[in-house]
């Protein structure tokens, strides 16, 4: 198990007891913010430094930290994936459309983990499909693209069985980037869209 | 004659009973709608079983919808390191209960539509042909929305 692997189940676990704790609190008629509901890791990892091509913005380049004001949201995923994608970005989406006005400070970026499959107008229409402003990462250079995944702690494989049939695994988090280049928050697949809503809604009131 | 009648009324009532023996249902078959250029769809519904056991092996669907229909499963999996990964697998059949529920839904089981042959479009509908072990064929009218 690597120490990362240790750090975020340590976490994950602290983030369990910190649930629990504002339950509690709530329970005690304390009207004190819930916090968060997905899992925070710290230090928050810094991802500000990953810079794609984004082919919804003719390739130039892409910082993965949100703009001033404003927050990022990014997700690792491929456009054959019928279930787990849509499902999660679909979701975001009730989230943001849930925020009213603030949901127009929330960007949103997918980076493809099959970019063999995945050409430059594929991943864009894609993004499209659920966000009119999406950003579209992809590159052709597997080190740099397991470079991003690592600083991000995602996690992906492409395999060819036998028959032929591409199999992709990911790792299935949405993650919330701060103008600073921070992981605020990530989000487990499965996560409602309220809970995605309230986390953002939390974060825009202690100012982002 | 008057009991032999009576018993000829209890006769046909067994018989209607077991005629209408609790048959499998299907409840909300949807699908989510797909971006242009995306190949791949997902299917799902709940199937709530009748009085026996069954099984759904497999789903078809006309070619103008897609070229090929799969049930499949989508599950956590342990990459390097042990970190979590979702990823997706056919699956033979999915049994559906006595009595009960099995959900298609996102994240556990679904029916893949792949190569589709066009965008499916919110508020559009199209037929998907269920095919049990023992209920045999049942077809669907799938509800095409955003989720």
């Amino acid at each position: 198990m690597s120490r990362f692997e240790t750090s975020l189940s340590m976490w994950r676990r602290l983030a369990g007891i910190a649930a629990v704790a504002a339950l509690l609190a709530v329970g005690c008629g304390d009207d004190s913010p819930a916090g968060l509901t997905g899992i925070v890791r710290e230090p928050a990892p810094d991802v500000g430094g990953v810079v794609l091509p984004d082919e919804a913005n003719g390739g130039s380049d892409f910082a993965t930290r949100a703009e001033p004001g404003r927050l990022l949201l990014v997700y690792f995923g491929y456009t054959s994936c019928p279930d787990i994608c849509p499902t999660t970005l679909a979701d975001l989406r009730t989230a943001v459309r849930g925020l009213g006005d603030d949901g127009d400070r929330v960007d949103v970026a997918i980076i493809t983990v099959d970019p063999d499959r995945d050409v430059p107008e594929r991943v864009a229409d894609y993004i499209h499909a659920f966000f009119d402003d999406g950003h579209a990462l992809r590159t052709e250079d597997q080190n740099q693209l397991a470079a991003a995944a690592d600083k991000y702690g995602a996690a992906f494989e492409v395999t060819t069985t036998a028959d032929g049939t591409i199999e992709v695994a990911h790792s299935a988090f949405l993650y919330v980037v701060d103008s600073g280049g921070r992981i605020l928050v990530q989000w487990p697949f499965g996560t409602l869209s309220e809970d995605m809503q309230k986390d953002l809604e939390y974060l825009f009131a202690e100012g982002v | 004659m008057k009991r032999a009648l009576l018993l000829g009324a209890m006769l046909t009532m067994l018989i209607a009973a077991c005629g209408s023996q609790a048959e499998l249902e299907i409840a909300d078959p949807w699908a989510r709608t797909s971006a242009t250029m995306q190949d791949a769809g997902a299917v799902y519904m709940t199937i709530t079983g009748g009085d026996e056991a069954d099984e759904l092996t497999s789903a078809t669907v006309a070619s103008s919808v897609a070229a090929m229909a799969e049930l499949h499963e989508s599950a956590m999996t342990e990459g390097e390191g042990g970190t979590e990964m979702m990823m997706m697998q056919a699956v033979s059949s999915i049994p559906v209960p006595v009595d009960g529920d099995v959900a298609l839904e996102p994240g556990g089981y679904h029916i893949m539509l792949m190569q589709l042959a066009e965008p499916l479009t919110e508020g559009s509908e199209f037929t998907v042909t269920l095919t049990f072990a023992k209920a045999g064929d049942i077809d669907v009218a799938v509800a095409v929305r955003d989720g």
